[in-house]
């Protein structure tokens, strides 16, 4: 149990009991049975963010944050402690050292190395598979029956990589994948139709970031389907195409916009995964478009073993299960040629961690 | 290269979307910053000003929907709450997000010097639309967007340059509070004004000042997140939930803030004299060595997170959101925040200070000030920060 700040202060012990007294005969205090811990790695903009996110929807009793820069980790604890008169009773922890995060039921990685310029993207995959082969394996270990969520970029092989390192199987790793970009998706959409975001089913699916996949053929608002022939405005097949194209392009460059005008995201990242942890800790059993293993599903072969986003039903042991969408023939053929590019990459990386 | 102009007006109070007829070049990035495949550079692209010119139908949305018969057309919603925020740095923008997870407004403007960072910000915030309510977030360099708002959260501040005497830093603060609080206090003129920037209780006079609200409606975050690491600690070290800690601090934020000790109480039991180390409870009412050891941590709390992080932003954030619940819910709640402290404790009534004591807020602002039990030590501690900050304003030009 951690020292208590005020006990280097010179405060008095064991002041509590002459505040309160137990009713008599009762059995001495036990840890409370539901008791939710959550990781999160990376104390950068996106893991803070995350983390407050978290913290203010009430969705954990204790939050365990983990960096390497000990002085900025050390700050952002103290920030987030100096909340307690505003917040429920949560227990927050940091340490550069991993096991911290010892008994946790969810684990969230945003920790991550930035693209230096020039840098080939092998490049950039060699350096962060050297970062998680430091962060994944002992995570692992001290939380053998946690949920791993990544959310580092790419995040589809990173989380391909989170799920080999820690050797779980894999309905217990995830990535954040295409939740946010759905969301931006949905959002466009919804301001077009008038209607809450929340009635915008719309889904992006396959690889997060230039190669994802929008789902036009499943897009329902309010429980009604719309047909591309609302979509496009009557157009045909082609234009119609090329418009829907430019809708996707505009929600996968929000990221860039967002990057390049204040430097980084980070709000819209927090929202998303909170949603995603609420689904998972509360076991809401509901639908989201995550990066998972792809592999067997929308005829994707059994030997490519890639993550993809695909909507699937989270709940607290994890992924239960991929929805079965009807896909068009392209909307198939595109996730399939996403996989065999992700397969290649993977090939060219050395997965093998010294014990 | 981007190159961002003054906003128009539409494209500002709407948003999310660029006009079409917008003088800029298409976007270009200028380097692939964060993309997966380098050999994809991000094409050109296009803003749109809607939808429509994108390819989606105009009239989907009547296809999808049908009013009722003989329904009268939607009415804009006559009670919506507004809430602005000045300064989208660490600071504004915690507070920003805090309000919004909380779902304390329908709608958010946040107004910068920075167009970039502060679009940017806004963007980030509109993304995360399918995880919050409907609201309405806006953004602009313009005080327009504020107009009609609830309450204004002014974050703004100008930095102490190393070297810099107090009274320059508080006149390059009041050059730039006459650039802000006019417009504002014009744009929304029955609004609560709610400053946060530093130092606190000096700019809140000024504020008042410029703004020519009544007393009520002008308020500063004051002490009501130092006495929320004061119960921190204290809960801390009781075991008890920090809602259940009842502690003040008041006077002057920063370094001469006055813990008050006689009036703690944990779930209404009072604490006085169970928190010293000595044994002896008969002789040891409060020890003074030990007391001012724990107010001198709270006060260094700042700093030091200060110190690590580079900033302080969560914290002020939830202590901001928290005074935004009481004041727009009419919550009557008590907080210790800065206000007009002239006539109180002793304070010459034409002393016009601001400084923190625990108030009873709601939807007028200032309802009430708490009659709390100050000791003589105290309330000399009060006056004296009152004569100090007198002494420092009548140097200003306001």
């Amino acid at each position: 149990m951690a020292r208590k700040s005020s006990s280097l202060l010179g405060l008095a012990n064991g002041v509590s009991h002459q505040l309160f007294h137990p009713v008599p005969d009762s059995a001495p205090p036990y840890p409370a049975k539901r008791h939710t811990k959550i990781s999160v790695v990376g104390a950068g903009n996106v893991g803070m963010a995350i983390a407050q996110t978290i913290l203010t929807q009430h969705l954990v009793d204790e939050l365990a944050l983990v960096d390497r820069k000990a002085d900025m980790l050390r700050g952002e604890m103290l920030d987030l402690q100096h909340a307690a008169a505003f917040l429920p009773h949560t227990r927050i922890l940091s340490s550069t050292e991993l096991d911290v995060t010892a008994g946790s039921d969810i684990c969230i990685i945003t920790a991550g190395v930035r693209q230096m310029p020039g840098e080939t993207r092998l490049n950039l995959f060699q350096r962060n598979l050297a970062l998680f082969k430091q962060i994944v394996p002992p995570v692992a270990r001290h939380s053998p029956d946690a949920l791993l969520l990544v959310v580092s970029n790419p995040v589809d092989v990173l989380a391909y990589i989170a799920w080999k390192l820690s050797g779980f199987p894999s309905n217990r790793v995830i990535g954040s994948g295409t939740n946010l970009d759905s969301s931006r998706l949905r959002f466009q959409l919804a301001q077009r139709l008038q209607v809450n975001a929340q009635d915008v089913q719309a889904y992006m699916v396959g690889e997060h970031g230039d190669g994802s996949i929008a789902l036009w053929s499943s897009i329902s608002v309010g429980g009604v389907p719309i047909g591309l022939g609302h979509l496009a405005n009557g157009k045909k097949t082609a234009e119609a195409a090329e418009e829907l194209e430019e809708i996707r392009k505009s929600v996968v460059d929000g990221a860039y916009e967002v990057i390049y005008l204040k430097g980084y995201t980070s709000w819209a990242i927090g929202y998303s995964v909170a949603d995603l942890v609420r689904s998972l800790v509360r076991d809401l059993h509901r639908v989201h478009p995550v990066s998972l293993l792809a592999k067997g599903s929308y005829g994707i072969p059994e030997d490519r073993e890639v993550f993809l986003s695909l909507p699937a039903k989270l709940g607290s042991s994890g992924v239960l299960g991929v929805a079965n969408l009807e896909l068009t023939e392209e909307e198939e053929k595109r996730l399939r040629s996403s996989a065999d590019t992700l397969w290649e990459m993977q090939q060219q990386l050395d997965l093998k961690v010294k014990s | 290269m981007y190159r961002t102009n003054k906003l128009k007006r539409d494209a500002d109070l709407e948003g999310f979307c660029w006009s079409a007829a917008s003088p800029y070049p298409p976007f270009r990035l200028p380097s692939p910053i964060e993309s997966i495949r380098s050999d994809l550079v991000p094409q050109t692209m296009q803003k749109v000003s809607s939808l429509s010119e994108l390819g989606f139908a105009d009239d989907v949305h009547r296809a999808l929907f049908r009013p009722i018969h003989q329904a009268a057309p939607p009415s804009p919603t006559s009670r919506r709450t507004k809430i602005s925020v000045i300064g989208a740095g660490n600071v504004g923008m915690a507070i920003a997000q805090t309000i919004l997870t909380q779902d304390l407004t329908d709608e958010l403007a946040l107004v910068d010097a920075k167009p970039d960072k502060l679009r940017g910000e806004m963007l980030d915030l509109q993304h995360a639309a399918a995880f919050l309510p409907r609201t309405r977030i806006l953004a602009s360099t313009d005080y327009a967007v504020t107009a009609d708002s609830d309450l204004c959260i002014i974050t703004a501040g100008a930095r102490q340059i190393p070297g810099e005497t107090r009274i320059d830093l508080l006149q390059r603060n009041l050059t730039l509070f006459k650039e802000i609080v006019p417009p504002l206090a014009r744009h929304s003129p029955s609004a609560l004004l709610l400053v946060v920037s530093n130092p606190v209780d000096v700019l809140t006079y000024i504020a008042w000042k410029l703004s020519g609200f009544p007393p009520n409606r002008v308020i500063g975050s004051g002490t009501n997140l130092d006495s929320s690491r004061f119960r921190f600690l204290l809960a801390d070290h009781l075991e008890v939930n920090a809602q259940d800690v009842q502690a003040y601090m008041v006077g002057e934020h920063g370094d001469s803030s006055v813990a008050l000790w006689s009036s703690i109480s944990v779930g209404g039991v009072p604490v006085l004299g169970q928190l010293a180390s000595d044994d002896n409870k008969a002789a040891v009412v409060m020890e003074q060595g030990v007391l001012e050891r724990i107010r001198k941590a709270v006060v260094d709390s700042a700093y030091e997170v200060i110190r690590l992080k580079g900033y302080t932003s969560w914290a002020i954030g939830y202590s901001v959101a928290s005074l935004a619940r009481s004041l727009l819910r009419d919550q009557h709640r008590i907080h210790p925040i800065s206000l007009l402290a002239a006539g109180f404790y002793g304070i010459p009534s034409d002393r016009k200070v601001f400084l923190s004591l625990p108030a009873q807020l709601g939807r007028s602002g200032v309802l009430t000030v708490a009659n709390v039990h100050l000791t003589d030590e105290e309330a000399a501690r009060l006056r004296h920060s009152a004569a100090t900050l007198w002494e420092l304003q009548q140097k200003l030009d306001v």
